[in-house]
């Protein structure tokens, strides 16, 4: 069996997780035993103009140019998955949907904002259809491969339903609230075995709300730590403002 | 008390006890690690070791029953090769409280039952404990005298009492006799001292109430009305569903069990590894229906769980007054008090009946 | 740390071969499977087994064949995620593992002596198979035997031969019926509820086995009960997660049941007073 062909391609974003992805090391030799990357803009400078095995995309949608390219993406690729929060679930850029997008449109680009039509950020799977999500910010290697592995598998692979708490319990932490800091583990999804609190940073969210989240519930164990209620919303909407598209 | 079955040592001598039985077994002891947070940890030296600790994060149920634990082996490289293992070593837990050694008669209880998890019974054989009697309550959150889990009565290999200058050592297994014999540091108890740990349990009953205004025996009943009580839906507001209470329970036995390949796809394990019926997709079945959709009947099965269920089917309390639950809980969800609302809702039902 | 093989472990699996598929429909498949070392499936119906595919997980499925087979046994599964469509692309020859069986199947040795309606919703046939499969086998020792069959559409129709040959069979009254038609069927149209009411059964002397979705319970036990079944002569399968099929994993806990190992089949006298059952 010839080894499947593997492009990765970047929208709006950091690039964070494609350099995650490009540093990860011991396992790069083992992965790239698996698969072939034929399209990699952070380490390679060759394009390919067939068909992808396997697409990874990273960023969120903010322009028509991008519907565009996205859409062809997808066309060219069997399996097509979002990597990192951006893509997952429009990170940190859905906070432009708070503005009006004349607004924004007027602070990044000045009097010439008409020049660069702008439209609402979305997540990749509100364009086009999605196979795999990798949430995060940076994506959390370990399950990086995991999707990996399930992919070549042919199976899919279910992003955990539950929130962070439940990895950082096993991981027997000293939790945040004790240490009189406020962590975002309770309504924030699983999958990235709770690694910021591990390495003793808070969880600010950046997998996205679980399914389900007691927002309300939550509100009031702020209240209880006096923490103000917006620090909550704020943190929200960092990362899951294009949540909203979803449902209309 | 069979006096023959004691041996004291001195408070100075302590530390030499834990360094010699450092030299010949791997010890895990209660340890500090900030915040009024303790976790049992493998120790090095005797200073590690916290002699006054609450219950730690997680219980020692950890070393019994992993949080992830292999299964299976598997190879598919030419034919299903397929090899159930188990992973264990020698142990020895120092400085286990009452509640958690009832906890561990819990999963005994279940994991013993048919068919036997073969894995577990092969862990705890290797597992010696050594108990530590409180003297006085943890903290507030405590209600292990309610479930009759304060006063050492089995489930050990040693349990060490502190009677001030000295520790009684109560000598339960043949296991426990070895380590008294190999670190030779425990000198015969007298009949002073039994007198003194007499002393000390009779002192205990004035300490430890009852922390919850019932009898345990007249929990079945009280369960059996509180099924729709209004409790629970006050829960359903206040409950984040992040599972913790459920983690850190030292009677919490539920998991799931996954497959795991390495990048061959052809080499892999099964294992377990914790689950919590507070979380999601616990109870969820195909066309997205959930059995225990609502937050308050999560909440209400875990009580359940604990305090009916189990009782019908194992004859034991599955829970060990450890407070654990209460203490992790960000939504301040108190185990104490949520048995003393529905004794209260259920007396209020009881009286009502009669006027 | 040691480590060390288990071989009287709960979890290990047998391992099993695929003697032959047969597609039914265009989401399930009927495996006929033997134990590579021929030992046989000592099993009742209505009980479950374990299957497990190395690297993807494992599922519980009934048993659908009948107990009398010594030859093989079969499973009908359906393709709906992880390891069901996983096991829809294997070949005949691959092997599987399998452990159990678990659970409390029908209870025969009650039913005996009397009449049974066997009521069975789409995939819900695949255990009732088995028990239609026996009774057929042991027909002397039943009474009357009523079988009603509902699916959504025709296509969805699982084992068409066997129902055929069913739908002749003197010793047996047959309905089926579909929610929708398409121009071929010349059946009923309708939910299967709608066949209760006109079957001719002498409610105490009868057992009703129903297996469905389960929204489809709530609907057939009220038209039962108003037929005048007894409600312990009302017996249900349950379908809940189960990781361990042992009464340990609390995944398919129903309050103070183990659908794993007090069910999957419940008499409705055991559950009616039961939340979160139905
Ligand atoms: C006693 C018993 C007997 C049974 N008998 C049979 C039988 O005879 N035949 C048969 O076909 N089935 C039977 N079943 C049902 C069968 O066990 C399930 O269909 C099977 O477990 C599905 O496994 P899977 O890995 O294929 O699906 P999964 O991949 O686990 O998913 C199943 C469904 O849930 C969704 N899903 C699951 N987890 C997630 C998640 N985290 N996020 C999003 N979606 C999710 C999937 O999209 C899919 O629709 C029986 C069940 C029981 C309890
Ligand atoms: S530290 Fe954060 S993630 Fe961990 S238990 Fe506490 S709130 Fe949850
Ligand atoms: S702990 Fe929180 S912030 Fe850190 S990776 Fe996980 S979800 Fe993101
Ligand atoms: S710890 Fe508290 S908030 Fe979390 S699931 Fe348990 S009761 Fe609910
Ligand atoms: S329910 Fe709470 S108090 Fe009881 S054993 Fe579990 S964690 Fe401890
Ligand atoms: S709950 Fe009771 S036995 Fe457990 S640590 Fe506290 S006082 Fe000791
Ligand atoms: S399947 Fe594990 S308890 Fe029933």
């Amino acid at each position: 069996m010839s080894k499947p062909k593997v492009a990765f391609f970047d929208f709006a974003c950091c690039e964070g997780c494609q350099l995650q992805v490009a540093n990860i090391g011991e396992l790069l030799i083992d992965v790239l035993d698996i698969i072939q990357v034929v399209e990699f803009r952070e380490v390679m400078s060759e394009k390919w103009d067939g068909e992808f095995d396997v697409a990874f995309v990273e960023g969120s949608i903010t322009d028509e140019h991008a519907v565009k390219r996205i859409k062809k993406i997808r066309e060219r690729s069997k399996i097509l998955v979002a990597l990192g929060s951006c893509a997952t679930i429009g990170g940190v850029n859905g906070m432009k949907n708070s503005f009006q997008l004349e607004e924004v449109g007027r602070y990044v680009y000045g009097e010439f904002y008409k020049f660069f039509p702008t439209i609402h950020t979305k997540a990749v799977h509100q364009v086009v259809k999605v196979d795999y999500f990798i949430n995060g910010c940076p994506i959390y290697i370990p399950e990086f491969v995991t999707v990996l592995k399930s992919i070549l598998q042919g199976i899919p692979y279910y992003v955990p339903e539950y929130p962070v708490c439940v990895e950082c319990k096993l991981n027997e932490n000293v939790c945040m609230y004790d240490r009189g800091l406020t962590c975002m583990g309770p309504v924030t999804k699983a999958g990235c075995n709770s690694w910021c609190i591990n390495n003793g940073n808070i969880c600010y969210g950046c997998r996205g709300l679980t399914i389900n989240p007691n927002i309300e519930g939550f509100k009031e164990v702020l209240k209880n730590y006096k923490i103000p209620e917006d620090f909550l919303m704020k943190k929200i909407d960092m990362y899951n403002k294009c949540k909203e598209l979803d449902k209309q | 008390m069979k006096i023959e079955q004691y041996r004291i040592i001195e408070k100075s001598k302590f530390d030499d006890f834990i360094n010699s039985l450092i030299t010949f077994s791997k010890v895990v002891a209660p340890v500090y690690k900030g915040f009024k947070n303790y976790i049992f940890q493998e120790i090095k030296s005797a200073e590690q070791v916290s002699l006054k600790y609450i219950p730690t994060i997680i219980p020692p149920k950890k070393y019994f029953m992993p949080q992830r634990e292999t299964i299976l082996q598997f190879d598919v490289n030419n034919e299903l090769k397929v090899e159930p293992i188990v992973e264990y070593e020698n142990l020895v837990l120092f400085g286990v409280h009452t509640c958690d050694i009832a906890g561990i008669k819990c999963l005994n209880m279940v994991l013993s039952d048919k068919p036997k998890d073969t894995a577990y019974l092969i862990r705890k054989k290797h597992i010696t404990i050594i108990g530590l009697e409180c003297n006085d309550y943890c903290d507030e959150y405590a209600s292990c005298s309610f479930v009759g889990a304060h006063i050492p009565t089995t489930g050990y290999d040693l349990m060490f009492t502190d009677l001030g200058d000295y520790f009684i050592v109560h000598i339960h297994s043949s296991k426990g006799t070895d380590i008294i014999e190999k670190t030779g540091i425990f000198k015969p108890a007298k009949d002073n001292n039994i007198e003194e740990l007499r002393n000390l349990r009779a002192q205990k009953l004035k300490i430890f109430n009852n922390e919850v205004p019932t009898e345990r025996r007249y929990l079945p009943d009280l369960f059996d009305r509180s099924f729709n009580a209004s409790v629970w839906k006050e829960l359903e507001q206040k409950c984040l569903s992040c599972g913790n209470c459920t983690a850190v329970c030292p009677t919490c036995y539920c998991f799931d069990i996954k497959d795991d390949v390495d990048l061959t796809l052809k080499v892999g394990e099964r294992y377990r590894i914790w689950f919590s019926c507070q979380l999601d997709p616990f109870a969820k079945v195909a066309g997205g229906i959930d059995f225990r959709k609502e937050r308050s009947a999560r909440q209400r099965h875990r009580f359940y769980r604990k305090f009916r269920y189990h009782i019908d089917r194992y004859g034991m309390v599955f829970c060990t007054g450890c407070g654990r639950c209460s203490r992790t809980c960000m939504a301040k969800i108190n185990l104490k008090e949520v048995l003393t609302s529905l004794i209260k809702e259920s007396e209020a039902k009881i009286w009502r009946k009669w006027l | 740390m040691a480590k060390v093989v288990i071989k009287d472990s709960p979890y290990n699996v047998k391992r099993a071969k695929i003697l032959d598929i047969k597609s039914l429909t265009e989401k399930e498949k009927l495996f006929k499977i033997v134990f590579e070392d021929r030992s046989w499936l000592d099993f009742e119906p209505g009980q479950f087994i374990m299957v497990s595919l190395a690297g993807i997980g494992e599922i519980p499925i009934s048993v659908c064949s009948s107990p009398l087979n010594r030859h093989y046994f079969e499973i009908c599964v359906r393709a709906v995620g992880k390891v069901t469509n996983s096991l829809h692309r294997l070949n005949v020859g691959d092997i599987i593992g399998v452990r159990g069986p678990y659970g409390n199947g029908f209870p025969i040795k009650m039913i005996e002596g009397h009449d049974l309606l066997i009521i069975a919703g789409g995939l819900g046939l695949a255990p009732l198979r088995s028990l239609i499969l026996y009774a057929i086998d042991n027909r002397r020792d039943f009474g009357e035997i009523h079988m009603l069959l509902g699916c959504k559409t025709p296509k969805e129709l699982l084992f068409v031969d066997e129902i055929e040959e069913w739908g002749r069979r003197m010793d047996l009254h047959f309905a089926c019926t579909v929610d929708r038609a398409d121009p071929d069927w010349k059946g009923n149209v309708g939910l299967i509820t709608s066949l209760i009411p006109g079957v001719d059964i002498d409610p105490l002397r009868t057992y009703a086995a129903v297996v469905g979705p389960p929204i489809m319970y709530k609907f057939v036990i009220k038209e039962l009960l108003a037929k005048g079944l007894p409600v312990d002569q009302i017996l249900l399968s349950f379908e809940r997660h189960m990781k361990c099929g042992m009464g340990k994993c609390g995944r398919c806990q129903i309050q103070n049941l183990y659908c794993c190992k007090d069910g999957p089949v419940f008499t409705f006298k055991e559950i009616m007073d039961m939340a979160e059952a139905l």
